[in-house]
């Protein structure tokens, strides 16, 4: 108590500095909102609620319909709204051009600013970040707000204790680390997000908020690109985001055929999908579409099987949330056992038949019954 | 035809994960042991840049951020066929992020160019963050066009097929333009056989090299020091977590038979539920 007392509380560095809101860019496609600005909502309702500051939402594109009441009932207190039929199509200029004339006349930067890591997010962020000199991180899969000491280096000016900073995490480069990047020195400190990470919030449609329209203006510079054709493609059987079951093989399944009888482990499932580890795309047993993790696509179905994969980091963080991960792995000191529910040491070729032996069982078994009760 | 185009290449020295060579038992990497490679995604960026120079009859010239080894992929890509290459290493260029990574490239292109098309790839294995490419794009005001998958050539505009949520993209940009490169486009051709000459000509011949490769420096482009490096970068890694238990402890099934373990399974899960009726 009496050492408490007798060191006096350190003052953050930014103390005096007015916080911003926290803005989340709302992505859409031919006028349909797409799910990551919903999730970034999510988040970012959690960051503005610690920061005691509003959330707000940009959305930019042409007729937007019920979009921004849409954003208010996922929980953006205020909206953003840029209609212009120039702003129908995603193009990075005319976007860019916007965003950044709407910040700068804002009297508070805000705070945080987030984009999904789609190709869009991706392609508009960094262009934002670079017109405010601010900093970025890429693919982040959790975010916070703290404190933060900055104890040396090269700048002996930016030394000292900064409140309210942005958390981006992300897994970084190596196999088990996860790096927590700071940029507490200039706002708006920005992040992009994976789709499928953060989880939306219920919508609330008595919820009430302010929407704001936005003034457009382009510059002829900013036509210097245009978009000839949008193809929308044909989900050709490969639909892990919707997929109550994900049977996934790694480099352990040896070969491209182990994926074929992975495919028929899924065809026992009513609706599964075929996943894979980037290193069995890289080798060319499966096409990219496939891939889960940081650098494929991030899942969340109800059941993950993962057959032959060692479960590193940045294949994690692509399947972590699934409500139930069953591996399958030769080596039980395989790391996906450290955060798999069950967990069969043996060989895929030995438990992955038996599988769909027992499961085709069971289903002529159920057929029977149904078949016998009518 | 286009008349012929200036075309330059962001490439980067990366360390190579897939040799266990520098890889400390925690994940790190140990990057002084480690063995150096190409960044895989600027493999095609480079044959994107040499396709528009054989389309186009042009010249093409490589651009490298690193310390001295970095000169290693230079001469790579020397071999395959582009006709000069820059690195630019600088002390104080460590611990740089993309804001202050790309500030110091748009430095070096500004003082080499002017590009008709500068090149990038879709990210790096290390930094891994696709931001680079677009960071330049924006200092240097160009139009981009990422996630580009293809592309062709015709009346003095690009013509480029892009990757885009769900499916794909056509559009056509003017020049200049900056284009970062996606792995769906076609894998780098062999090495030529003259650039292979070359670069074994330029490993004996130090005076040739030189006018072949060029190491630079922040006050060779006129770079403001203060926006490099640790000094220039808004972020900073500020803590690294193991990543520690999650999901609950594992039930493991071991030591039976395989039917046995498989029945545990069926029996301690849900999964019969999904199973198709
Ligand atoms: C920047 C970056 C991004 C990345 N992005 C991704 C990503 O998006 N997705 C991804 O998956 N990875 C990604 N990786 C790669 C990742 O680090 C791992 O290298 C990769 O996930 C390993 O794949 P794996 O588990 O299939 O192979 P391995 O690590 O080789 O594991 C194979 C496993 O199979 C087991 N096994 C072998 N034979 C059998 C058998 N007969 N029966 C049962 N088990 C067997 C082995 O015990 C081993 O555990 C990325 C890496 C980096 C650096
Ligand atoms: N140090 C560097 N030197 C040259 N090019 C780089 C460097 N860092 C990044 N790039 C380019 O920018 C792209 C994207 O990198 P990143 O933003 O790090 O994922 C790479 O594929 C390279 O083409």
């Amino acid at each position: 108590m009496t050492e408490e007392a007798k060191t006096p509380p350190v003052v953050p560095i930014n103390a005096n500095q007015p916080i911003g809101e926290v803005l989340v860019f709302a992505e859409q496609i031919l006028g349909q909102l797409q799910p990551v600005g919903l999730e970034l909502l999510g988040a970012g309702r959690d960051l503005a609620n610690k920061l005691e500051r509003p959330l707000t939402a940009i959305v930019l594109g042409h007729n937007l319909g019920d979009i921004p009441k849409t954003l208010i009932a996922y929980g953006a207190d205020k909206v953003y709204v840029a209609d212009h039929p120039d702003l129908e199509q995603y193009r990075t200029l005319p976007y860019r051009r916007v965003i950044c004339n709407w910040l700068e006349q804002m009297p508070v930067e805000p705070h945080t600013m987030l984009l999904g890591s789609t190709t869009t997010g991706r392609d508009l962020a960094p262009r934002i970040a670079a017109h405010f000199k601010t900093g970025l991180t890429a693919d982040t899969t959790e975010l916070d707000v703290g404190d933060y000491e900055h104890k040396g280096g090269a700048d002996p000016s930016k030394i000292g204790l900064y409140a309210n900073c942005l958390y981006a995490i992300r897994p970084s480069f190596g196999e088990s680390l996860k790096a927590r990047i700071l940029g507490p020195w200039k706002n708006p400190q920005m992040a992009t997000t994976r789709p499928g990470v953060m989880i939306p919030l219920k919508p609330d449609w008595e919820r009430q908020g302010e929407i704001v329209q936005i003034p457009v203006e382009l510059d002829p510079t900013d036509y210097r690109l245009v978009v000839k054709e949008t193809f929308q493609e044909v989900k050709k059987g490969v639909n892990l985001a919707d997929a109550d079951v994900i049977v996934s093989g790694g480099y352990g399944m040896a070969n491209a055929e182990g994926f074929e009888l992975l495919r028929q482990l899924a065809d026992c499932f009513e609706n599964a999908a075929v996943g894979a580890s980037r290193k069995a795309v890289d080798v060319g047993w499966i096409p990219y579409i496939h891939q889960i993790g940081q650098t494929g696509k991030t899942v969340r179905p109800k059941v993950y099987i993962a057959c032959g994969i060692s479960g590193a980091i940045q294949h994690r963080v692509g399947m972590q949330n699934a409500d139930l991960i069953i591996a399958v792995n030769k080596d039980p000191d395989a790391p996906i056992f450290k955060f798999a529910h069950h967990g069969i040491v043996g060989d895929v070729y030995q438990v992955v038949p038996e599988m769909i032996r027992q499961l085709k069982q069971n289903q002529s078994a159920t057929t029977k019954e149904v078949s016998s009760v009518v | 035809m286009s008349g012929s185009l200036n075309i330059l290449v962001l490439i980067k020295q990366v360390p190579d994960t897939s040799s266990k060579a520098g890889l400390n038992p925690d994940g790190t990497i140990d990057r002084a042991k480690a063995k150096r490679m190409l960044n895989p995604f600027d493999r095609f960026a480079l044959q994107a840049a040499l396709h528009s120079k054989k389309v186009t009859n042009g010249k093409v010239t490589a651009l490298s951020m690193g310390p001295p080894p970095a000169v290693e992929i230079l001469l790579e890509a020397i071999e395959h066929g582009v006709d000069k290459g820059f690195l630019l290493s600088d002390r104080r260029l460590a611990a740089s992020d993309t804001l202050a990574t790309a500030y110091a490239l748009h430095k070096v292109i500004q003082h080499l160019g002017p590009f008709d098309l500068i090149f990038t790839g879709l990210q790096t294995t290390d930094g891994d963050t696709a931001q680079v490419g677009p960071q330049i794009a924006e200092r240097l005001n160009l139009p981009q066009v990422t996630y580009c998958e293809d592309f062709s050539i015709e009346g003095g505009k690009l013509h480029a097929r892009r990757i885009v949520e769900g499916g794909h993209q056509t559009v056509v940009s003017e020049f200049p333009a900056l284009v970062t490169v996606a792995n769906a486009y076609h894998h780098l051709e062999y090495k030529t056989i003259r650039g292979a000459r070359l670069v074994q000509e330029l490993q004996r011949n130090e005076e040739l090299k030189a006018q072949y490769i060029q190491t630079i420096t922040l006050d060779d482009v006129g770079a403001d020091p203060e926006l490099c490096g640790l000094k220039g970068s808004p972020t900073i890694v500020a803590h690294t977590d193991k990543v520690g238990q999650i999901g609950g402890r594992c039930v493991m099934h071991q030591g039976k038979s395989i039917e046995m373990l498989v029945n545990e399974i069926a029996a301690g899960t849900n999964i019969k539920e999904f199973v198709r009726q």
